[in-house]
């Protein structure tokens, strides 16, 4: 499937910001679910300083500087993706045997992918916490289960047990809490799933990128009704990564776009960076567009 | 009586089962320490006594502190210990020493490179991923970066102690922000000054070719310009080092500077100086790497720069260690040391390290458990309540707390065998004792070769006897660490400053903290010797033979209040003026009331401990003399004697006259200078006038108003020049004239507005006739002296019996005085501008 992907942001500061350094992490990378064709930023005011450069876990990002007084930050990020319809093809391997592998982990990958077992910024575990997800997800990867099938399950059991609450949860709001209130958004769906998994021992990452939404049967699809989506990706040994959506039950497929990995949302932050001055109540419209084409 | 001779021939007899280094077997001295010993004896204990009075005076004057926090000392510094005793180390010994120091520092390289490159000792398996990947140290955002050049620790620091087989054994590594360096300068450059025979005889290995040599690779680390500037990032004054930041700053010539001092702007970093913006090529960096820049690392620093990692990234400014050194602190590693050593230099370390077991792996945590109490258990990540504990050492309630830690995340413990240190000679408390040794040793990336390792380093002590670790949350002495040499070396003559071989730097510049920092205490200085005069002429008065009308009191005492700024005070309570002593002694020493002249000189001192280096060495000492005539006095105070109170507060004032006269006649008139002209002067225009309509406003009787006129003539020194004009009689109206025109006065008015002006106009960018520069405030001040007319200002409205005028005038003195400070502020201090955090939720 391809698509064009328009992602705008744009802060109103209260009063001029003099000078903002930013870092913005749009723009999808080519692998072998998905290519990107072509990706390019527009940013208002134009840049003091940019410079590009793909980062510790492999995300391609922009650096950039603006040093002259504004009132209105524009990023819009314009990408063209291929996402390609085959899915990776799953070797059948039992839970224990996964275990056996991470333990004692021999060859490049699963000693790298061991990074991804720890607990990380937004992932940070505690004895009654460690306590509540093992139980709740513990039953679903007994010895010899089908480790994909338990880890298919456990994203089912998330979807089907937590509520979808864009008002609930913000960024500071603490994974235990999210974890008893069974409410949040696809980034808090996403950390419980890492919790559960990193909690058990496997390694997974945290995946931003896009969803493809389809509107209802009979309307035209809104331009910017979309959002960036978060989703997760579990490693198996030998074999590499594989991506779930506990938002919508499903394996990640050719609707999902990848923008970037990190160990949870605080490596792959779509813009993140400081602002000097730009007053105490600034505004923040995000719109994104994720629209198919024929090439 | 006690004798040093004594303590000797009982030290080598003391029954002990430890092993003493100045010892040999039989018990003896060995020759190195014997005649170490003997010269000490020849000393004498009265004289020794004295060197060591004479030692703290210089550090004290020195200002070496070493503020220790965990003791909860937050108000006075805490001097930095030295024990009068060298710690001796052989020619020999320390060539085996250097040799696997030089080697350690290079393997300690080679780790760094490789966790922040391509990570082989992960992916070939030679270290375990949960060791790098789980430590707070590993500073993902620094992948990658590099300084120019085959070594990216440039200082390396590790703790050593010596096994009872006499073999040298590694505790820790520091290459975060290592300190003790600077300390080390110190100690040598004392114990040169207070045993100066002792020392010359030595033949000890001089510490100067290290600092050259550092110095040296900092100017190479520069990217691409001929006169590089290079500056030491401090946390600041509260930093418990911050004495070492200051002293190796004014030392190498570099400037000191916080983050705010700092700006990232067009992929360069600048500091912001008087003179403008100045770019910065090095950094030496005693900030640990995690606060250093909010965007990238922790977002709510305060203490870094916002982008800096991102210059360092493009190889536009050298930091000095570079960012995530602090990896290669992890404990952890030294249980694979030798594995990493074969990996990289195909062979063991020479130089051992204390035996580790890292409790992240299964087979190590076992055999910990099995045999827990042996050990010492120490966090993998430095913290602030994060420490080695002896576990034998532990209460049971303790011990399970500990085991349950560990089984929560046993990733995050080593546990370490317990090695008993040998001991050596030091003198505690005027007796010659026998305490565990220490010692902190230093390599720097020597260009186109190995490190390179100062000749001693920084030994430490434990104070106590009964302390098992040597620590300084238990409290330890430093000692000098003398390296024998077995020949005469070369002598470095030439400035560390100038020596073409080094190569040159760009001049320190004073940055926007330094200036705002003189302008306080000269403005602080100013504020507490008007007070203090005030206070004096009060005593004076109230404790007259010819006693005072209740009203004069009154109008004096309120007058106190006001110039203090120590509200309500006198104003308030009825009682008080009737009884004013206790209230009096509050204005004198209440630490915590603002305004009170204990609280300028607190202040003065610490804006002048923010100066290190930009003011005369002398000040220090008068400074420090402040600070104990000011304990004295209050002191004397809180047991309430008050007799003569005025001749108590002589000496402070004497003091502070001794400071200015060293501002005057010791300081260059560079831009500095004229900061703490301006805050000087402008704090003595403010009180004058305070003074003058506190004491003036209401008109009493001639007869009351006699005593007020000589309050004010005393308190501002005007009445030599008032009797040169008017002769002995005080008349109002020529008082005034003194106070406010005369121009010769060095306390008038007039006099103060024309120094103001000179300063001003001698700051960078400004223009005779810009306006808008401040000197219009001063210049209007300059026109309402000139033109006011005494006699007005000095008579008092008929019917209700105020002096409106004074008043006036006063009040508009007051406000434009005010406006020229808070002018020089905006435009030369720090903007008060937030820096906010840009986040969003997906």
């Amino acid at each position: 499937m391809n698509y064009k992907i328009t992602h705008s942001t744009r802060y109103k500061y209260s009063s001029a910001a003099n000078h903002t350094i930013n870092i913005a992490k749009m723009m999808p990378p080519s692998t072998e679910r998905q290519r990107c064709h072509v990706n390019h930023l527009e940013i208002s005011p134009s840049p003091k300083t940019i410079s590009k450069r793909v980062d510790y876990f492999g995300n391609k990002l922009s650096y950039f500087t603006i040093e002259e007084p504004h009132t209105v930050l524009e990023i819009v990020a314009k990408s063209e993706v291929t996402v390609f319809p085959k899915q990776p093809v799953f070797d059948p391997i039992s839970c224990a045997q996964v275990r056996q592998k991470i333990m004692n982990p021999v060859d490049k990958d699963t000693l790298l992918a061991c990074e991804y077992t720890l607990a990380s910024p937004f992932i940070r575990f505690n004895d009654t916490l460690t306590d509540q997800l093992i139980k709740f997800a513990k039953p679903l990867f007994d010895d010899d289960q089908l480790f994909l099938s338990a880890v298919d399950a456990l994203n089912s059991k998330i979807f089907n047990e937590f509520k979808f609450d864009s008002n609930f949860s913000s960024i500071s709001t603490p994974l235990q809490e999210i974890f008893e209130q069974r409410r949040g958004v696809c980034q808090d769906f996403s950390h419980i799933s890492i919790a559960c998994l990193r909690a058990l021992g496997f390694p997974v990452k945290y995946v931003s990128g896009y969803i493809e939404t389809l509107p209802p049967p009979g309307k035209e699809k809104l331009f910017g009704a979309d959002a960036s989506h978060a989703w997760f990706s579990v490693f198996v040994p030998e074999q590499g990564w594989f991506d779930f959506d506990p938002t919508n039950n499903k394996a990640a497929g050719e609707q999902h776009i990848v923008t970037a990995w990190g160990r949870d949302y605080s490596d792959v932050s779509p813009l993140k960076g400081m602002v000097l001055g730009g007053g105490k109540n600034s505004q923040l419209n995000i719109s994104v567009d994720v629209s198919r084409y024929e090439l | 009586m006690y004798s040093i001779k004594q303590d000797l021939k009982n030290y080598s007899k003391r029954s002990d089962s430890r092993v003493d280094e100045a010892l040999l077997g039989n018990g003896s001295f060995k020759p190195s320490w014997r005649y170490l010993m003997d010269a000490v004896a020849d000393i004498g204990s009265d004289e020794l006594h004295a060197r060591e009075q004479k030692a703290l005076r210089i550090l004290r004057d020195d200002g070496a502190n070493y503020n220790n926090h965990s003791k909860s000392q937050v108000d006075k510094n805490q001097l930095w210990s030295l024990d009068l005793l060298p710690h001796l180390i052989e020619s020999d010994d320390w060539h085996t020493i250097e040799t696997g120091l030089q080697e350690r520092a290079e393997l300690f390289n080679h780790i760094f490179s490789d966790l922040y490159g391509p990570r082989e000792l992960i992916t070939r398996g030679i270290i375990p991923p949960q060791l790098v990947f789980g430590h707070k140290g590993f500073l993902r955002e620094n992948d990658g970066v590099r300084l120019p050049g085959e070594h990216q620790i440039i200082v390396h620091a590790t703790d050593m102690l010596r096994r009872e087989n006499g073999d040298m054994c590694v505790l820790t590594d520091r290459a975060q922000a290592p300190s003790g360096f600077g300390y080390a300068l110190e100690n040598r450059r004392v114990m040169s000054r207070v045993l100066p025979s002792l020392f010359r005889d030595s033949h000890t290995h001089r510490l100067a070719g290290f600092f050259q040599l550092l110095r040296k690779k900092l100017i190479n680390l520069a990217p691409d310009v001929s006169l590089p500037r290079i500056v030491v990032l401090t946390p600041g004054m509260f930093n418990e080092t911050y004495f070492e930041h200051a002293f190796l700053a004014n030392y190498l010539g570099f400037s000191l500077v916080e983050g705010k001092d700092l700006i990232v702007s067009e992929g360069l970093v600048w500091l912001r100086s008087v003179e403008g913006l100045s770019k910065v090529d090095v950094i030496v960096r005693r900030v640990d790497d995690v606060y250093c820049d909010p965007v990238e690392l922790k977002p709510d620093s305060q203490l870094g720069v916002p982008g800096l990692l991102q210059v360092a990234r493009e190889g536009n400014v050298a930091i000095v260690n570079p960012f995530g050194t602090g990896v290669v602190e992890n404990p952890a590693l030294l249980a694979y040391l030798p594995k990493i050593s074969e990996y990289f230099l195909g062979h063991a370390p020479k130089l051992g390290s204390v035996s580790t077991w890292w409790c992240g792996d299964r087979d190590s945590y076992h055999s910990v458990m099995e045999d827990f109490d042996q050990f010492v258990v120490k966090p993998i990540n430095r913290g602030v309540d994060e420490h080695s504990v002896v576990v034998s050492e532990l209460s049971d309630e303790n011990r399970v707390e500990l085991i349950k830690k560990i089984n929560a995340e046993p990733q995050n413990y080593v546990a370490q065998e317990k090695i008993i240190p040998t001991q050596v000679p030091a003198l505690i408390n005027k007796k010659l004792v026998k305490r565990s040794v220490v010692l902190r040793s230093f390599a720097i990336a020597n260009e186109g070769a190995s490190y390179q390792i100062m000749p001693g380093g920084m030994s430490r002590v434990n104070l106590n006897e009964q302390d098992s670790m040597v620590a300084s949350r238990f409290g330890t002495i430093s000692k000098d660490t003398w390296v024998l040499s077995s020949e005469l070396e070369r002598q470095y003559t030439s400035s560390l400053l100038t020596d073409s071989n080094v190569g040159y730097t760009q001049g320190a510049l004073l940055s926007s903290g330094v200036i705002e920092n003189l302008f306080w205490m000269g403005r602080y200085s100013e504020r507490a010797e008007h007070n203090l005069r005030f206070l004096r002429t009060t005593f004076i008065l109230l404790n007259d033979i010819d006693e005072i009308s209740d009203r004069s009191k009154a109008t004096l005492l309120k007058a106190i209040t006001k110039s203090t700024y120590t509200y309500p005070g006198f104003l308030d309570d009825k009682k008080l003026l009737g009884n004013p002593e206790k209230e009096l002694i509050k204005v004198i020493s209440d630490q915590h009331k603002s305004g009170t002249i204990s609280h300028s000189l607190r202040s003065l001192v610490t804006c002048s401990n923010q100066l290190k280096g930009s003011l005369p060495q002398d000040s220090f000492r008068v400074i420090n003399d402040i600070d104990d005539q000011f304990d004295l006095l209050r002191q004397t105070l809180d047991n309430g004697v008050l007799s003569a109170p005025e001749e108590m507060l002589d000496p402070v004032v004497s003091s502070l006259l001794a400071l200015s006269g060293i501002r005057h006649e010791n300081m260059p008139r560079d831009y500095g200078w004229n900061f703490l002209e301006l805050g000087r002067r402008i704090e003595r225009v403010l009180q004058t006038i305070t003074l003058l309509r506190s004491l003036l406003f209401v008109k009493l009787s001639d007869y009351e108003e006699t005593s007020i006129l000589e309050s004010i003539s005393l308190s501002t020194e005007s009445f030599n020049s008032y009797q040169r004009h008017y002769g002995a009689t005080l008349k109002l109206e020529s008082m005034l004239e003194v106070i406010f025109t005369d121009s010769s006065c060095p306390r008038s008015l007039a006099f103060q507005i024309d120094r103001i002006l000179e300063a001003i106009l001698r700051l960078p960018g400004v223009k005779e006739n810009a306006v808008e520069m401040g000197l219009g405030h001063v210049k209007e001040a300059q026109k309402l002296i000139t033109s006011s007319s005494m006699l007005k200002l000095s008579l008092a409205d008929q019917n209700v019996g105020v002096r409106k005028d004074l008043e006036q005038c006063c009040s508009q003195l007051h406000s434009l005085m005010s406006e020229t400070s808070k002018f020089l502020s905006k435009k030369y201090f720090y903007s008060d501008k937030k820096v906010q955090q840009l986040e969003q939720k997906s």
